[in-house]
């Protein structure tokens, strides 16, 4: 075998070394940047996917917020108004009530008067009659003659009467 | 494709093909290794010279000549293909290998220098320049183990700076063919044979700046051995019997200047190889000229539609 000289210039070995550069680039592109670069666009996508599911997340917190919040002031609301109502039906009922005990209060009061007046009419009575009684056992006594028990009547009757005139003067 | 889902890192079936890719990265290397051995003569004393020939079939015009250059080349690019598939086998969205982070770093890489380097226009060609990064690196590296660098044969960084020389041509026609050859011309017209021969010098001097850097770090590995050899046996020859005639001196010397001779330099040629050709083939596009005769292209089919619109 033998030696190529130092410098020896061959056409074809030109053309063979000039192939083997396109064959190595088609390779490193096909084998190496290609694979490389789809698997680079597939992290980049899995990110951005990552990125827009994090942003829909928060945009969604966001309109939870939201919503619960005004939610909350509704609630704050109905509570105020339940409030205020139940305040106005204590305070209507209380006035009712109030109202109704002043006039039952009124009704017994007025009942008791009654009741009095009548009790002093009927003691009035009474005693009317026990004074008579009295009296016309006293005259009777006193006379030691017997009159009428009607005639006694009519005449305290009228000595009463003249006890009223004169109270009535 | 089965990177939708996250591969079974640790199954039989994923290390058993992780092996195979990594006997794929070294397997051409130890093919080329063996060829080379086989195919050696004895030979004493210090030899310079170039690739070593396998094999040679006649062509037209001069024989098709299949040397170490070619094999070695072939072998290299066959390691890079094993070392891509097993950068990328078991990508996923998430990086779950190491390796991943590798091969994402190269791509990275090799896009932020391109993108840089030549502009957002180019940077398609991410890939190319990784090949021609990857491929001289590692064919100027292949001498470590002991095989002849593809890169120290001129035909194989001739036939790059070839391809070089049309990338840039093609795009200098972009400007349109009588703009360049308008350019030729210019500043003055005496200008016109130093502009030509300017044309051709750029993949000419790329071609020779590569190989001969590289060739050049192999002979002096080469004299600095031989010497190294000599001195030891002039100093330490007079050691009895079979101690005399190793030659201690070439353990571990030619291991730390092959560090800059062909490590440094190998790689160092490479960026410089891949920087010349982003730089070039950027620098050759004439926008001016070039927006110029698509504002007209653009301007003429506007005119034909409407033309056709009429008639």
């Amino acid at each position: 075998m033998q030696y190529l000289d130092v410098i020896s210039v061959n056409i074809w070995n030109v053309v063979i070394s000039l192939c083997n550069l396109l064959l190595l680039t088609w390779i490193v592109k096909k084998f190496l940047f290609k694979r490389v670069q789809k698997v680079l666009a597939q992290r980049r996508e899995a990110i951005d996917a990552d990125y827009a599911q994090a942003q829909t997340a928060r945009e969604q917190a966001e309109e939870d917020r939201l919503n619960y919040a005004a939610a909350m002031a509704a609630a704050q609301q109905t509570s105020d108004q339940i409030i205020a109502d139940a305040s106005r039906t204590a305070e209507y009922r209380s006035n009712e009530i109030i109202g109704e005990a002043r006039e039952k209060a009124a009704d017994i009061r007025r009942q008791a008067e009654e009741d009095a007046k009548l009790e002093r009419k009927k003691a009035e009575a009474d005693m009317r009659r026990e004074i008579a009684d009295v009296s016309a056992q006293l005259t009777g006594k006193l006379l030691e003659r017997e009159i009428t028990e009607k005639d006694h009547r009519a005449l305290i009757d009228s000595f009463l009467q003249e006890i009223d005139h004169d109270d009535n003067e | 494709m089965t990177e939708q889902q996250t591969p079974d890192v640790h199954s039989r079936h994923f290390r058993a093909v992780d092996y195979g890719l990594i006997a794929l990265m070294i397997v051409p290397f130890l093919i080329c290794i063996v060829l080379k051995v086989l195919f050696t003569p004895a030979s004493e004393g210090v030899h310079i010279s170039g690739a070593l020939v396998f094999l040679e079939i006649p062509f037209p015009v001069q024989p098709l000549i299949i040397s170490e250059s070619q094999v070695n080349s072939w072998g290299v690019i066959l390691s890079i293909l094993g070392l891509c598939l097993y950068l990328t086998h078991g990508l996923t969205a998430k990086a779950v290998c190491r390796r991943q982070l590798l091969a994402e770093w190269i791509v990275e890489k090799c896009q932020k220098l391109v993108k840089d380097n030549m502009g957002e226009y180019f940077s398609t060609w991410a890939a190319f320049i990784c090949a021609i990064l990857g491929l001289s690196a590692f064919s100027s590296l292949s001498c470590l183990v002991g095989l002849f660098a593809p890169t120290g044969d001129v035909n194989v960084t001739a036939g790059w700076a070839v391809l070089v020389f049309f990338l840039i041509m093609h795009y200098k026609f972009r400007g349109g063919l009588w703009n360049y050859f308008i350019g030729l011309f210019k500043p003055i017209p005496v200008f016109a044979p130093m502009n030509l021969i300017g044309e051709f010098s750029t993949p000419l001097s790329m071609a020779f700046r590569h190989y001969g850097n590289v060739l050049s770090g192999a002979v002096i590995s080469a004299l600095m051995a031989s010497a190294l050899g000599g001195l030891s046996k002039t100093l330490l020859g007079w050691l009895p019997g079979i101690l005399g005639d190793i030659p201690y001196l070439r353990v571990g010397i030619p291991a730390v200047l092959s560090i800059y001779f062909d490590v440094f330099s190998g790689c160092m040629q490479a960026f410089i190889f891949a920087m010349l050709t982003m730089l070039n083939v950027a620098g050759a596009v004439p926008w001016d000229e070039w927006r110029a005769r698509q504002e007209k292209r653009k301007l003429r089919s506007g005119a034909n539609v409407t033309t056709g619109k009429t008639a």
